[in-house]
């Protein structure tokens, strides 16, 4: 206890009204593995890279396209650790509402709660920011919902985005391509372009991670399935 | 209840008094409805038998006849209705060979009060309700607590089901909270149908109530016996 | 006797079709003294949703106020209006966390979905298990008379009107046979675009 008196929050404001430990954070974010979101008409898809540096690796053992309840997916740019923590305390926050109200969460309200936890942790004394942007994908109202969480504990509402390296030439790339009434196959088919546009080497069912969303749930696709979109891809 | 008997340890007894329990009750549910109208009575009572979560039988007859226009319906501990039944119909014949008539109704209500008064300290365990023809051959009903209690009305609901029966006969037969009624004497057909509807709502909620109805119709002809099935879960 | 019953009161909510009703006596008393006869003991959740809480008075404003807070942060934090079975959950979850502690009362929910106008009634032990059926629920001293009374009186798709009739027989007829509750008596009919509130005199003895 005392020695928590003395554990000043790490974040504090640079003179010039900065946080800069929050722009590290961004940094780490955008120097993390490229990933992209797109909302249809009829669902919504998130998807990033999963390179390994080795052929020992075992590709489809851990993933980064992760579910949090039934309608809600998650994904992120950044660092691994971090975002599992996230993932963890997502799907504790979904059941604990669940408990209360039993009615599935509404996407929009974890994600309020899980950016309240990321800027617990800009405001805390003995921690740091978190390392990864997330982007929370989900189905409810009858509508796709697709959002992006920063370190800060900022979100934001998108009908398409990419994050991580090169997200500039991917958030370009999308303006160009996005149209309001794509539909769900299209826009798998959009962001594995996206991600294209940034790739270094061979785009394999094994590198990349698809989940998707609509009325039935979220799911990750198989990577036969993400084989077949590659298939059409030039 | 059967109880397991508990191990003795001779070589551990101690001087210290040791305590013995014996209920004397058991309910045994069941529910009386009746209701008089201006030249006859009906009186209805489920036919379950049960203690607890068991039940006994689904066809036990809880309405005595006492005299060609008298009936005794009981509800609640049944080996205190059999010991009372038994004593009432000795009393009963002692008094119609005594006087050299049948007992009227009235008598008879008096005479159940005195008896259950008797054992005012430790009592018979029964909601009695006592139907019949008086001397002017309207309907009536007497009802009863355990210690004697008695109270004339035309209509009553008693056992375990009592309390849920009670205020629709109020309803229903008293016409009570009712604008605009006129007709207050009750015909027999309606009051048979009152009867079945009641028990039947009876059946819904209360665990002690259900399986059959004997009803007996009273009137100057006699005693008419009928029964009607009720759910059995 | 049980701490429920100190105070005395009776509750009824029913489904009609399109619409449900929520009626409950006016009395608060101490055991078998009556201190008043205009005693609120159903409250407006929601447009179209009510809750009743029949048990110990005290517990009663206690927990109302409760609920009202934690519906309102709800609606706050979601920007939108809670649903009944929403609003049910909430209730039963509440009471579950003084599991071995609880507050004396025996909630009685009524209300109208806000989105499809599907009627819901639901009640609830002390301790919050739900039960939420298709014809009517009841609450308070008078429950045993409640359910006699309710069990022949009610039919399924009652409009309004007739519902208001058949609740209100079916609350008074009943309290008039319980000694601590009566005194009077408040129905609420509940339906899309009106809500109905209708004052009961009643024998207030």
């Amino acid at each position: 206890m005392a020695t928590e008196r003395y554990s000043f929050s790490l974040t504090t404001f640079s003179p010039s009204g900065k946080l800069v430990q929050i722009e590290y954070a961004l940094a780490a974010v955008a120097a993390g593995a490229p990933s992209v979101g797109i909302k249809a008409s009829n669902g919504v898809v998130i998807a990033t890279e999963n390179k390994h540096k080795s052929i020992l690796y075992d590709e489809h053992s851990v993933n980064k396209v992760e579910m949090i309840t039934s309608h809600i997916g998650m994904v992120y740019s950044g660092m691994g650790p971090d975002y599992r923590l996230l993932v963890k305390q997502a799907r504790k926050m979904a059941q604990q509402y669940f408990l209360v109200y039993k009615e599935p969460i509404p996407t929009v309200q974890l994600v309020q709660r899980v950016a309240a936890v990321m800027q617990e942790y800009t405001q805390s004394g003995g921690v740091r920011p978190f390392g990864v942007s997330l982007l929370i994908c989900g189905w409810d109202n009858n509508r796709p919902y697709l959002f992006q969480c920063d370190p800060s504990g900022a979100y934001f509402a998108w009908k398409a985005t990419a994050m991580g390296k090169n997200f500039i030439n991917g958030k370009t790339f999308l303006e160009k391509r996005y149209s309001e009434d794509l539909e769900l196959d299209d826009a798998v088919h959009t962001a594995i372009l996206t991600l294209k546009e940034s790739f270094e080497g061979q785009m394999t069912a094994d590198n990349i991670e698809v989940g998707i969303c609509d009325q039935t749930g979220f799911k990750r696709l198989d990577p036969s399935n993400v084989k077949d979109y590659l298939a059409n891809i030039p | 209840m059967a109880s397991v008997a508990s191990p003795s340890f001779p070589d551990y007894s101690t001087q210290a008094p040791t305590q013995h329990m014996f209920s004397p009750y058991a309910d045994n549910g069941g529910s009386v409805v009746a209701i008089a109208g201006d030249d006859f009575v009906i009186i209805g009572a489920d036919t379950r038998l049960s203690a607890g979560f068991s039940i006994y039988t689904r066809e036990q007859n809880k309405l005595f006849r006492l005299t060609d226009n008298t009936v005794l319906g009981c509800a609640g501990c049944w080996c205190d209705t059999l010991t009372l039944t038994r004593i009432l119909k000795a009393r009963m014949q002692m008094y119609e060979q005594e006087h050299n008539k049948t007992m009227s109704t009235t008598a008879a209500a008096q005479m159940l009060s005195t008896m259950l008064y008797y054992k005012r300290f430790f009592p018979y365990y029964i909601s009695n309700i006592l139907v019949g023809l008086d001397t002017e051959g309207k309907g009536c009903v007497y009802s009863y607590d355990p210690i004697g209690h008695c109270e004339r009305a035309s209509y009553r609901a008693g056992g375990s089901a009592g309390a849920l029966l009670q205020p629709l006969l109020d309803n229903q037969i008293g016409l009570k909270n009712m604008q605009n009624v006129t007709n207050k004497t009750v015909s027999l057909d309606r009051a048979l149908a009152v009867v079945k509807d009641v028990f039947i709502s009876a059946a819904e909620r209360d665990i002690y109530t259900g399986d059959k109805i004997m009803i007996m119709v009273i009137t100057k002809n006699g005693i008419k016996e009928d029964s009607f099935d009720l759910r059995k879960d | 006797m049980s701490i429920l019953s100190y105070n005395g009161s009776a509750m009824v909510a029913m489904k009609g079709k399109n619409c449900v009703a929520i009626a409950t006596d006016k009395r608060f008393g101490i055991q078998a003294q009556t201190i008043s006869m205009d005693f609120p003991k159903v409250f407006q959740m929601g447009p179209h949703l009510f809750i009743g809480l029949p048990g110990l008075a005290t517990d009663t404003q206690t927990v109302m106020e409760k609920l009202r807070f934690r519906k309102n942060l709800y609606e706050l934090k979601e920007n939108r209006h809670i649903t009944p079975t929403v609003f049910a959950s909430l209730v039963s979850n509440m009471l579950y966390e003084k599991r071995f502690g609880p507050f004396f009362v025996e909630p009685v929910i009524a209300g109208l979905d806000s989105k499809t106008g599907e009627p819901f009634v639901c009640n609830m032990d002390l301790i919050g298990c739900p039960n939420a059926p298709e014809d009517f629920v009841v609450g308070g001293t008078a429950s045993a008379q409640l359910y006699g009374m309710c069990e022949s009186l009610w039919e399924p798709d009652l409009g309004p009107d007739d519902l208001f009739e058949t609740i209100s027989q079916a609350l008074i007829n009943a309290f008039d046979r319980d000694a601590i509750s009566g005194w009077g008596a408040t129905v609420y009919i509940i339906e899309k675009d009106k809500i109905t509130t209708k004052e009961l005199k009643t024998r207030m003895d």
